[in-house]
């Protein structure tokens, strides 16, 4: 797995439109599962004042300086980024919790980003939700802008809001995740299906990650579920990373399991 | 008639969902709100008038999505009177 060529780095950020959908626990799963496939990885908190990142990947008893304290010469990168010991090479970037959107501004994102691009392959933004300068600041520095909408009308409508605004800005690798899908509802045409949202946004889909009762206790422990889930969300995360790892990795939008199918596990 | 299928397909809200998000984002993505189609079919309406009688009951003005396209299609029937009646039986071939 080490052995593995190294990649041109890339800056993947991770948004929504919306608030609530699952783009940092996305962006903390996808980080762990790029980096426990032997790549070189940071996450990057964008959301200013309201920094969650280190919650949910339980790191948060560490910060001691953040990205507004680099920014600011308060620090040295090196100093703010916080190790992940759980794989070889992941970091964290934690925002400020005092300071608001505006300590940052677009052009110092894409300083920030040039110099991690030194040492990491993927630099995962983590954007706060709306289209204000915290969401400016997070796609200013993005090679890649993945999506993430939940099948459901608002966040589908904000999405597309988002993905127009980033086309706008000239970003061309622009992807969506579909989270939090319901195989049964869809089955019962009580849900939005991925075909459903395909026709209506036009645009590719990266991955598909079905509603997890895991992600909850995941979050509760601070252990993002690909550390050792085996559960569908876990799987569909992995999946997205071996997809931005260059992987063919075929998508297949989750199946609803009959009765016999649960009680024997498949 | 929207009641109607409603009744009939109860549990298929999603089907609702993808039309009512086909329709918004249509006028999201045009940047117009979705008043202004009133507005719009007023402005026809008058244009038209001008020339012709316009039955304003039943002129349907609607954003039609497809694929990659999105056009405006306008239905105006003209109220024709008995003069262009006259002038149409005259004028057919064949008539006594």
């Amino acid at each position: 797995m080490n052995e593995q060529a190294p990649l041109e780095s890339r800056v993947i950020t991770v948004t929504s439109g919306k608030g609530g959908v699952g783009k940092t626990t996305l962006t903390a799963n996808v980080g762990t599962a790029l980096a426990q496939l032997g790549r070189k990885v940071v996450v990057v908190d964008g959301d200013i004042g309201l920094r969650n990142l280190d919650l949910v990947m339980g790191l948060e008893h560490r910060i001691v300086y953040d990205i507004v304290d680099y920014v600011e010469g308060r620090c040295r990168l090196r100093q703010a980024l916080i190790r992940d010991k759980r794989a070889p090479e992941l970091f964290l970037l934690p925002a400020a919790q005092t300071r608001d959107k505006t300590a940052i501004n677009p052009q110092q994102m894409v300083l920030v980003c040039d110099e991690l691009r030194q040492e990491f392959e993927f630099i995962l933004i983590d954007s706060p939700a709306g289209i204000e300068q915290g969401f400016q600041n997070a796609l200013a520095p993005a090679d890649v802008v993945l999506v993430v909408i939940n099948p459901e009308v608002s966040s589908v409508r904000d999405a597309d809001r988002v993905i127009g605004l980033a086309e706008s800005q000239g970003k061309q690798q622009i992807y969506l995740v579909i989270n939090r899908v319901v195989p049964v509802r869809v089955k019962k045409q009580e849900m939005l299906s991925v075909d459903d949202i395909t026709e209506v946004l036009s645009t590719e889909i990266i991955g598909i990650v079905p509603e997890d009762e895991a992600i909850l206790s995941a979050s509760n422990r601070g252990t993002p579920v690909v550390c050792n889930g085996k559960g569908p969300a876990a799987l569909a995360y992995r999946d997205i990373a071996r997809r931005l790892n260059g992987e063919q990795v075929p998508l297949e939008a989750p199946q609803s399991l009959g009765w016999l199918q649960r009680l024997f596990g498949r | 008639m929207e009641a109607l299928n409603r009744l009939f397909t109860k549990s298929n809200s999603a089907q609702i969902a993808k039309q009512r998000l086909q329709t918004m984002l249509t006028y999201d993505r045009l940047e117009i709100p979705p008043g202004m189609l009133t507005l719009i079919k007023d402005d026809i309406v008058a244009v038209i008038s001008q020339r012709v009688s316009v039955d304003r009951e039943h002129v349907n003005v609607n954003l039609l999505h497809e694929q990659d396209s999105s056009k405006l299609v306008v239905d105006i029937p003209l109220i024709v009177g008995r003069g262009a009646r006259t002038l149409r039986s005259a004028g057919a071939p064949g008539a006594r």
